[in-house]
């Protein structure tokens, strides 16, 4: 239902809006080291601070780059409404394998076929049933703390006869 | 090696879903060059306990360049196999906030410390002598009950061990409580109190073995995930079992609940009594259980509210005094008090359908049906907590539904170490290690040889509970005060009137340890930066009994040190002439002119282990600025407390091998089940069950009755305050809001209530309001949807913002057992900012 | 006993003797203006049924349905405009609003003898219930949801990618009807076990077997079930 292509075009531009906010990240950090840190509530501690609209969810349906191979992946879509319980479960109406092709969904991961004793099933497995516990939508917000988490592509990369 | 793999051995492990999704990393080199080889590509595997709740998932670390890279559920790991919750396979992210904590931070004026000045960088040279000097001037001035820390259920064992030998050997001062107080004490004291013994009989392992669970005010679905995901795959995968989940309003647990009840505020008293009265009147008590294993008593009633004495409520309360006296009485006597909680009466108090009670009664009551039972803070956060705990036992053992697989009442926990540390090793205000209390001489004589101090010198009162530190300090009677690992401005009960106020009170001295700057940080006068989780050596209990140890796999930033090394390096300063009696040193000469450290750390016991003996690959900051393995050291003083007394726990090496181990650990083997003869060593043969923590081995069935809560509803303040966690957050977010897929998925607090209530007071879904109780005020919005369901009359706010402070508007009202506050019962009103 | 029967005898006497005093015009009239009253007093209850009131003063739509829908975007939203008990449950056009009154009558009876007068017994034939909705919105070819969200006026920028795909590929193309999606958006779901999702496309609907779309149709169908007794025996 979605074209590859697109896909890879996007990701390629976002790769280069990474490297671009982990150089203003770093930069931002190294002067913000030495200073004494904000508090992330109100500044006088018991001030009444004004709520925050609730926010919007992203709901542009592109797939979010993992942060490393082993995180879930978020849902770049709203899940409000969604029943997810002992009688149904919406996510699985379009991500179950056997929907895949005409949801134009990902398939589950093939992880999610193992029991607890490492036996693949010929479906998801019951303790995977509860998808929101690992699978979360995401709010169209700004990070509250910037984080200066790595990604482990960055690392230990040598370039091609640097040796 | 066991416990480190390489990337390979993971590769093989997770054969089928890591592979898939590292595909591109793992193709072979000669598919496709790597720039720099293989090596280049390798990452150091290591295991460790999540660092969040008391689930005690077992998590594999990815490190590269010093750096944690990647995270993922451990597959050898019993209690998650593979699995982790969103916030455990965002694990990674914690420790990289940008505003990590990296050097002390003093309130200063003109270059010298001032309680009214603005933070300033300072060395821990000159943080360590400001708080020396305001330490002994507090001792000197106040004396030792001046003198107090605030500890946590996510300090390691070896910092609550080294923490409450400073407290009480060191300062003399048993006011050391842990926040696990606002958490666990009414569950512990029940333990106490029905077994002698603290800590579950059962196991996780009773979750493959259950055929039915209730969940007694407990949303496991957010709260504990993964234990949620064992309930759902017995749930699903076996159609006969059957699930009922008590609660006063509609969450993600119930999803999946055959038996959905939602009772009015504080009467889930009632139905325990109901359902002792159904199991009784319908011939099912277990009598051969019951007549040999069980001993009856009857509680004290009108015991209070645990609010300041000079509270009206106080005043009025008859046993107020003392909540815990209990009297012996007989099955007859039991089954006449527990008679009038009838079915009609139960439904008209609960607001519950009789059907529904009667289904839930009966999953009780069946002998063929294995019930395990669980529950949290809607249980433990209750003016009658302690109550509660003991009537879900009184059913558990009515019928003989104890102790052994898939017959289990088990009460979670909400930390990752407030069994490990908070309660086994005695961090509680009363509490030594291994189950033993300060107020037994006997035990403090233990103690204090086990520890090789002269006799006299751990105090016998207790200390100040967590609420009560709170009202020490606002009063000025605690005046030196030290938190570590918790952020109880946000976190404490009725915060603005008196957890901030003693903060900022200016006779007291306020150091806070954390990794970052929380309000609890910002509100005190010393900011010490602290490493945490794996950027130290650890060891965490988790809720089944289980021992969990990890290496330091990454250094802290900056200057931030790890709390075991803030409290064993801050002893140096204090000598034994400063702090203890001269009555005591004159008897006891060659404890003179010593410190702290030596006579406490430097003791032959704790330094007893060379550094030689730490894994070369592993850094191990602490036994490198003390001289030897110190956490090895502290593990293995702290488990002789233990070992032949039912809390035997395996030699320290041994835990760096396993995925935790289940104490008692005798002969080498964990321990599953407890209390039961062939499941646990302690029960000889013969005996069949014994509950061999009480002098006649016998359990106790406690008759007490439905009492209301501290606060409820009325014209003015007209709806119940319900306050708690969400699933993407942890307690108050210091880490969690710092991770920004985390915080994007639950950017703020908000108000939880029903539509119809909201449409009444004209508050349109996402409006701004004000949330107004007797105490304070905070505002929020509105939300109608989501995954609470809030019936009429019931509003849920989550604390985990820090720009919605909840606990300004909550109710300081304790168990007055356990003295653990109520969060989940107070009335507010709400109104539009507009 | 005797004097009943006297009594009933002289009504009888004064309603079958002719009029012999009143004009035909005057109850002509008559009956013409008391056929009005009577009329407009029908149409208005009529109406008093068919409001959110009615609807939700019955316990079992209060605490069950009601309380759903209350959480759904169908009750709040972003323009402020609601859909209310009747605007999904009861057709439009005065004929086929007649009959499906008259299905409700059925209804009552169930109000009575309290088939669902408890949560628990409501979740015992939530499945039930729901089918009887799926199959009326399935062979009225989703008209209620229709009358407010008309397929032509869908504007396919304003939906997310995701919609406006399948809204296109099902929709648009008469392939499916609302309700085969979008189940479950104004109460909860029954146990969907076996119940492929919308865009499946199942041959059959699930359950009983449809009704056609006629509103003479569903008119005998409602009394055929009222009557099953009778006209079986």
């Amino acid at each position: 239902m979605r074209s590859q292509n697109r896909f890879r075009r996007l990701i390629s531009r976002r790769r280069w809006a990474l490297v671009l906010l982990s150089l203003t990240l770093a930069g931002g950090t190294a002067a913000l080291a030495q200073m004494v840190p904000e508090l992330s509530g109100p500044k006088q501690s018991m001030d009444e601070l004004a709520a925050q609209p609730m926010p919007k969810w992203v709901v542009d349906d592109v797939r979010k780059m993992r942060a490393y191979p082993d995180q879930p992946p978020v849902i770049p879509h709203s899940i409000e409404g969604y029943q997810l319980s002992v009688n149904t479960n919406r996510c699985l109406s379009c991500h179950k394998r056997e929907f895949t092709q005409d949801s134009g969904a990902p398939m589950i991961s093939v992880t999610h076929y193992m029991t607890r004793d490492g036996q693949m099933l010929a479906d998801v497995s019951p303790r995977r049933y509860f998808c929101t516990a690992c699978h979360v939508p995401q709010a169209d917000v700004k990070p509250l703390v910037q984080n200066t988490f790595k990604d482990m592509s960055e690392m230990g990369v040598k370039p091609l006869g640097s040796e | 090696m066991k416990n480190e793999l390489t990337r390979r051995d993971v590769l093989k492990a997770h054969a089928a879903g890591i592979a898939a999704a590292t595909a591109g990393i793992a193709l072979p080199a000669n598919a496709q060059p790597v720039p720099g080889g293989l090596s280049s590509l390798e990452i150091k595997w290591s295991k460790a306990p999540c660092r969040f709740c008391g689930t005690g998932c077992g998590v594999m670390l990815g490190v590269k360049e010093g750096q944690v890279v990647a995270t993922h559920g451990d597959m050898q790991a019993e209690v998650n196999r593979g699995l982790n919750c969103i916030k455990g396979y965002f694990l990674s992210k914690i420790m990289y906030g940008s505003d990590r904590l990296t050097t002390p931070l003093l309130r200063k004026r003109d270059g010298a410390y001032a309680k009214d000045g603005e933070f300033e960088p300072v060395s821990w040279s000159e943080a360590f002598d400001v708080m020396a000097a305001q330490c002994k001037k507090v001792l000197k001035e106040k004396g030792p009950t001046a003198v107090g820390m605030f500890g946590s259920g996510q300090w390691t064992i070896f910092e609550g061990y080294a923490a409450t030998k400073l407290m009480r050997a060191g300062f003399r001062s048993n006011n050391l409580d842990p926040n696990a107080r606002h958490c666990m004490a009414s569950a512990a004291y029940a333990f106490m109190r029905t077994f002698g013994m603290d800590e579950p009989m059962g196991c996780y392992d009773d979750f493959e073995h259950a055929d039915a669970f209730v969940l007694w005010g407990s949303n496991m679905a957010e709260m504990h995930p993964i234990l949620w995901t064992r309930l759902a795959d017995r749930r699903l995968g076996h159609e006969h079992v059957k699930v009922a989940v008590l609660s006063t309003f509609t969450h993600r647990s119930m999803d999946l609940a055959d038996i959905p009840i939602v009772f009015t505020p504080g009467t889930d008293l009632a139905i325990l009594n109901y359902i002792a009265n159904h199991i009784i009147t319908t011939g099912r008590v277990n009598e051969e259980f019951v007549s040999k294993h069980t001993t009856f008593m009857r509680g004290v009633t009108d015991i209070g509210y645990g609010l300041r004495p000079d509270n009206p409520v106080e005043m009025k309360a008859a046993n107020s005094a003392d909540p815990t006296k209990t009297e012996p009485i007989d099955f007859e006597a039991f089954k006449a008090f527990v008679s009038e909680y009838t079915l009609e009466k139960t439904a008209e108090l609960t607001g519950v359908e009789a059907g529904f009670l009667e289904q839930l009664a009966e999953l009780y009551a069946d002998p063929d049906r294995k019930v395990m039972s669980l529950w949290t803070m809607g249980f433990n956060q209750h003016v009658r907590g302690v109550w509660a705990n003991q009537m879900v036992y009184n059913i558990h053992l009515l019928t003989g539904k104890i102790s052994e697989p898939g017959n289990s009442p088990f009460s979670l926990t909400g930390q990752p170490s407030a069994c490990g540390t908070a309660r086994e090793v005695g961090t509680f205000a009363h509490r030594l290690p291994a189950d033993m209390t300060v107020t037994n001489p006997k035990h403090r004589e233990h103690a204090e040889e086990i520890w090789r101090i002269p006799h006299g010198i751990i105090p016998e009162k207790p200390g100040y509970h967590a609420v009560q530190q709170d009202r020490m300090l606002k009063d000025g009677k605690l005046s030196f005060y030290w938190v570590q690992v918790n952020n109880n401005v946000q976190a404490g009960p009725n915060t603005s009137n008196e957890t901030y106020q003693g903060y900022r009170n200016p006779e007291n001295f306020i150091v806070v340890s954390d990794a970052y700057p929380t309000i609890t940080a910002m509100s005190a006068d010393l900011v010490l930066p602290a490493a945490m989780w794996v950027e130290k050596e650890g060891a965490y209990g988790n809720a089944e009994r289980r021992t969990h140890v990890w290496h330091q796999l990454v250094d802290a930033p900056g200057e931030a040190r790890s709390d075991l090394w803030q409290l064993v390096e801050f002893s140096k300063r204090f000598t034994t002439d400063e702090v203890w009696p001269a009555e005591i040193l004159d008897k006891h000469a060659e404890f003179r002119g010593k410190t702290l450290y030596d006579v406490l750390f430097k003791n032959g016991q704790v330094d007893q282990f060379p550094l030689s003996e730490v894994k070369a690959e592993y850094a191990n900051k602490e036994a490198d600025a003390f001289g030897c393995y110190i956490q090895k050291g502290l593990f293995e003083e702290y488990a002789t407390f233990g070992r032949g007394h039912g809390h035997d726990l395996a030699p320290y090496d041994r835990y760096h091998e396993e995925r935790g181990l289940r104490w008692p650990v005798v002969d080498g083997k964990e321990t599953k089940w407890r209390y039961r003869e062939g499941l646990d060593p302690y029960v000889k043969p013969g005996e069949g069950v014994k509950f061999y923590g009480r002098p006649d081995g016998r359990a106790v069935i406690l008759a007490v009755p439905y009492e209301p809560p501290a606060e409820s509803p009325d014209e003015e303040y007209d709806v119940w305050l319900v306050t708690g966690r969400v699933l993407e957050h942890w307690h108050s977010g210091s880490m969690t809001m710092r991770v920004p897929e985390l915080y994007k998925a639950f950017p703020g607090a908000r108000c939880f209530m029903n539509a119809d209530d909201a449409r009444k007071r004209g508050l349109n879904q996402g409006a701004e309001i004000r949330i107004i109780s007797r105490r304070g005020e905070i505002r929020s919005r509105v939300e109608t949807r989501g995954r609470n369901r809030m019936p009429p009359g019931v509003i849920f706010v989550p604390w985990f913002d820090a720009s919605q402070l909840i606990n300004k508007v909550t109710l300081d009202a304790t168990d007055p057992i356990s003295k653990q506050t109520d969060f989940k019962k107070c009335a507010v009103k709400i109104v539009s900012v507009a | 006993m005797g004097r009943l029967k006297r009594l009933v005898g002289w009504v009888w006497r004064v309603l079958t003797t002719p009029a012999a005093t009143l004009s035909l015009a005057f109850l002509t009239l008559g009956g013409f203006l008391g056929g009005v009253i009577f009329w407009g007093a029908f149409n208005t209850a009529l109406e008093m049924t068919n409001t959110e009131e009615f609807c939700v003063s019955c316990h079992e739509m209060r605490a069950n349905v009601y309380e759903e829908l209350t959480r759904t975007i169908h009750f709040s939203n972003r323009s402020g405009v609601r859909a209310s008990c009747p605007d999904c449950h009861v057709p439009h056009e005065w004929t086929d609003k007649i009959a499906r009154k008259m299905q409700a009558s059925k209804e009552v009876w169930g109000k009575i003898f309290g088939t669902i007068n408890t949560r628990q017994k409501f979740l015992d034939h939530r499945l039930e219930l729901a089918q009887h909705e799926w199959a009326r919105l399935k062979a009225n070819d989703s008209l209620e949801c229709r009358n407010c969200h008309s397929s032509v006026a869908m504007d396919l920028s304003k939906q997310t990618q995701r919609a406006a795909e399948i809204h296109t590929r099902y929709l648009l193309a008469g392939k499916a009807t609302c309700i085969d999606c979008h189940k479950g958006i104004a109460h909860e779901l029954p146990n969907m076990q076996g119940i492929d999702p919308g865009w499946k496309m199942p041959k059959e609907l699930e359950g009983e077997t449809l009704p056609s779309a006629s509103a003479i149709g569903d008119l005998q169908r409602a009394m055929a079930s009222i009557h099953q007794g009778v006209i079986t025996e």
